[in-house]
């Protein structure tokens, strides 16, 4: 299928500029280039204008509550293993509400590409502080200023144990483009924070912001080493852009015996012999 | 008709648990009806455990609030329980102070003494103790020591029996009972929990995919089926939460895996909003509810059934939902069978209501067998390979409100399944006539599904002073009441919802109504009355952790309401 032919037919309803068209071009412009059919794979949406990328797709989909989009992306892989399976939520919906699932889905290390629109503000709700909002900043729910630290979310699945962390950028799309595809081509759970402009409601993150601090990340890098990619994550005044680490690690549904020989699918709903199973109430 | 019981107790950690449900074994192997109810509190060590034991040469379906036979491994028992002129205590009464004017029958059994004589570790205290009570019974030795074989590991196998022996050497033959004999009746009723029907239902329904938090009385689900993953082929979750653990369930249905979830009241607290998505998106879901006492953390070991007004008006918004109460082994297994067809077939929530008490006691009334049972997966999309990329109306009605469903993979299925009201491609939809199309399609299964549901069934002679009316693990206590008693007889709701009420208010007719629950507020007769408009007035209410003991219906229905 060509990058085109992935649009659902539904026109995006989010606002002219915003970062998520990008996001949309480079998903398309990924399963494309990696010829991957819409039917085999599963687009899993969070809650808010991030989760609406959804409706735009020529694939499955499964659009869930706000901050449940990793628990969904694990029944569906361990359910049907073969399906490329992507995953799209907002900083909100997966490092608020979903921070917990966040976690546990890197520990398990679940073969899904988990794209979070990193706006640093609540879009749909319109505007309010989110966990990557940074401290100081006046806000729909902080207008005295955000008092809490904000989270590093890198650093928080570095810690967890992620074998898979990138950052992207919605004002790179051909480099989003590419992250995504090793996103899907890895066999693990692969993680990338992609820096999305909201243009009505966080101002202070806008293109200018970032192309003024933004740099990609080039093979000189070393992204097997976790000190470096630690030191990466905490920079200050630079952003960087690319693969931080990567590291092989094994994947969940293999480590599932019961999967080894098919995908679940096939074995299920099926009459089952438990005959000897009864017999030891006996 | 000759009904003995039979407890064990000690503080936690004494191995009561293992005891208890063994003793229960030996006794349905020696050929007799068996039921074992165990009372625990919510700590590792210390605190009282017991095992109460009831058998017969005829069935026995429930616990009775006598003991005939007490076995007392420490003086913590005799803080606990009544200790009656014809019981007989089986105890170290020679270490045990202040038991010196108890009027029991004293079985002297020197456990300390034997232990150190031996050189027997604490632990094997239970086995003497079984030991002494087979000896006690005239249960063949080789039925206890097989089940030693079968339940502990080699290392300590010859210790335990051993130390079964020296139990036995110490019982005299004036110590004997006098029992029914035991008959071949039995043999092939499965002695087992409400919990591994449960689990055992599904496991035949073809269940793929398992996933909860630990939460009792629902966790012996999980750790049954977790123990069985790799025999049967299922993926079993224990999950960061029980919000992971139902929408796991929802993602691995919506891929096309038959999914179940388990939890207690609390743990469903968690997943209301995921019992919505369910609706919502029409996945098929089955979830088993093990009520407990308390809102909260209440009373996490002990019974009650207060959560069916909570299943009934679960999440927000209105939508289809069953409620199966099933009563006893069988119900539990071919109701949680069931539970896959309906899911499947209808597209919504399946609930399958049970308790502490019925989860986690041991029940001996049943078989199981394959005779008529079917699977249904309802309606599947098989696929299109002329058009693999085309959009599919998986929402738009098939027949009796129910769309057909497409598995992810599937060429030309490709639908969104969205929390969100949404068109029939599952595109998000708000404006008002497909709102008004969706709700009245989704709300016309209701109409079908009650033709499938069973109605209340009559137990008990046909007429009689009092009907009781209940649900679920209720029936248990009042089949055992109705061996004693004949004034009365009793309803049962093995299904609460979608059921045909005009129907069941016939039922109700010129009968003396009781309603009987373990609950405050009697929550059947609130339904009841929203249904029908018929109000019980005679309530009879328990909601202090215990299930009805059948000593306190006969006295009930004795005293006439
Ligand atoms: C349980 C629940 N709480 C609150 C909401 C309301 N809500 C919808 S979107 C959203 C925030 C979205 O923020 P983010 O995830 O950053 O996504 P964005 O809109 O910025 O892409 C909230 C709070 C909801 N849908 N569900
Ligand atoms: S509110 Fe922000 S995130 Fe949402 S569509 Fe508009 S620009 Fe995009």
């Amino acid at each position: 299928m060509k990058a085109m032919e992935f649009n659902s037919g539904k026109i995006p309803v989010w606002c002219p500029g915003c970062g998520n068209f990008a996001i949309w071009n480079a998903i398309k412009g990924a399963l494309a280039d990696l010829e991957i059919s819409g039917k085999d794979v599963v687009n899993i949406s969070g809650i808010g204008c991030s989760g609406k990328m959804l409706n735009h797709l020529r694939t499955y989909g499964f659009h869930t509550l706000h901050g449940r989009t990793l628990p969904v992306a694990t029944g569906v892989k361990l359910s049907n293993h073969k399906l490329t399976v992507v995953v799209n939520g907002g900083d909100g919906d997966g490092y608020g509400m979903g921070v917990g699932h966040f976690i546990h889905a890197i520990r398990r290390n679940l073969d899904v590409t988990y794209l979070v629109h990193d706006n640093h503000i609540y879009g749909l709700t319109t505007g309010q502080a989110s966990p990557t909002t940074d401290k100081g900043l006046k806000s729909k729910s902080t207008p005295h200023g955000v008092i809490d630290e904000p989270l590093n979310p890198l650093a928080v699945a570095l810690n967890a144990g992620a074998t898979f962390v990138a950052r992207g950028y919605s004002g790179e799309v051909e480099h989003l483009k590419e992250l995504i595809k090793a996103g899907i081509n890895y066999k693990g759970f692969a993680y990338i924070d992609i820096l999305q402009p909201c243009v009505t409601f966080g101002k202070t993150y806008s293109y200018e912001y970032y192309d003024e601090r933004i740099y990609k990340l080039d093979e000189s890098y070393d992204f097997t080493n976790f000190d470096n990619a630690m030191k990466k994550i905490w920079e200050k005044e630079k952003i960087a852009l690319g693969i931080i680490y990567k590291k092989e690690r094994d994947e969940y549904a293999s480590l599932h015996p019961q999967l080894k020989d098919d995908i679940l699918l096939n074995s299920t709903g099926k009459l089952r012999d438990i005959s000897d199973e009864l017999a030891r109430f006996k | 008709m000759s009904v003995i019981t039979w407890k064990i107790g000690g503080p936690a950690g004494f191995g009561i648990m293992s005891a208890g449900p063994m003793f229960a074994m030996a006794l349905k192997r020696s050929g007799y009806s068996v039921h074992g109810y165990p009372e625990y509190p919510s700590i590792i060590r210390g605190g009282y455990n017991n095992y109460h034991v009831t058998f017969s040469d005829k069935p026995v379906f429930s616990v009775y609030n006598r003991c005939d036979i007490l076995v007392a491994l420490d003086k913590v028992v005799f803080d606990s329980e009544t200790i009656t002129k014809n019981m007989i205590v089986i105890a170290d009464f020679d270490n045990i102070k202040g038991t010196e004017d108890l009027e029991c029958k004293k079985v002297n059994i020197p456990f300390k003494k034997i232990l150190k004589d031996n050189e027997l570790p604490d632990i094997v205290k239970n086995s003497i103790a079984l030991g002494v009570s087979a000896k006690i019974l005239g249960i063949d030795e080789e039925i206890l020591f097989k089940l030693f074989e079968e339940n502990y590991p080699a290392k300590v196998l010859d210790m335990n029996i051993s130390a079964a022996k020296i139990g036995m050497e110490f019982c005299l033959d004036e110590m004997k009972f006098k029992a029914p004999k035991g008959n071949s009746n039995f043999k092939d009723n499965l002695l087992m929990t409400g919990n591994e029907a449960i689990a055992l239902g599904a496991v035949k329904a073809g269940l793929g995919f398992y996933s909860t938090y630990p939460m009792t009385p629902a966790s012996s689900i999980l750790h049954y089926l977790a123990k069985l993953e790799e025999k049967y082929g299922i993926i079993v979750k224990h999950t960061e939460d029980e919000i992971s653990g139902i929408i796991m369930a929802i993602g691995a249905s919506y891929a096309g895996v038959r999914a179940m979830t388990g939890t207690s009241g609390g743990g469903l607290s968690l997943m209301t909003e995921g019992v919505g998505l369910a609706a919502i998106t029409e996945t098929p879901l089955v979830i088993a509810l093990s009520q407990r006492p308390g809102p909260a953390t209440g009373m996490p070991t002990w019974t009650e059934q207060a959560d069916l007004k909570f299943v009934l008006n679960i999440s927000q918004d209105e939508f289809v939902k069953i409620v199966l109460t099933p009563g006893d082994l069988n119900e539990l297994f071919y109701m949680t069978f069931e539970a896959f067809n309906l899911a499947d077939r209808y597209q919504v929530p399946v609930f399958v209501l049970t308790d502490k008490f019925l989860s986690e006691s041991h029940f001996c009334e049943a078989i199981f067998n394959d005779n008529g049972l079917k699977i249904d997966r309802g309606f599947i999309f098989e696929g299109n390979s002329e058009a693999p990329m085309e959009f599919f109306p998986r929402y738009k009605e098939v027949e009796n409100g129910i769309p057909m469903k497409s598995n992810p993979g599937t060429p030309g299925g490709l639908y969104k399944a969205p929390g969100n009201e949404h068109d029939d491609f599952g595109f998000v939809a708000t404006d008002s006539k497909t709102r008004i199309k969706n709700q009245e399609r989704r709300f016309k299964k209701e109409e079908f599904i009650k033709k499938e549901l069973p109605l209340p069934k009559l137990y008990g002679p046909k007429d009689a002073e009092i009907t009781f009316v209940c649900w679920g693990s209720t029936k248990q206590p009042l089949m055992e009441a109705l061996k004693h008693n004949d004034k009365f007889n009793f309803l049962h709701f093995s299904a609460i919802n979608p059921i045909d009420w005009k129907q069941v208010k016939n039922m109700f007719k010129d009968k003396n109504l009781v309603a009987i629950e373990t609950n405050f507020t009697g929550q059947l007769a609130s339904v009841i009355a929203e249904k029908t408009g018929i109000v019980i007035k005679d309530k009879y209410l328990k909601y202090d952790g215990r299930p009805f003991f059948v000593e306190e219906i006969i006295e009930y229905v004795k005293r006439g309401n």
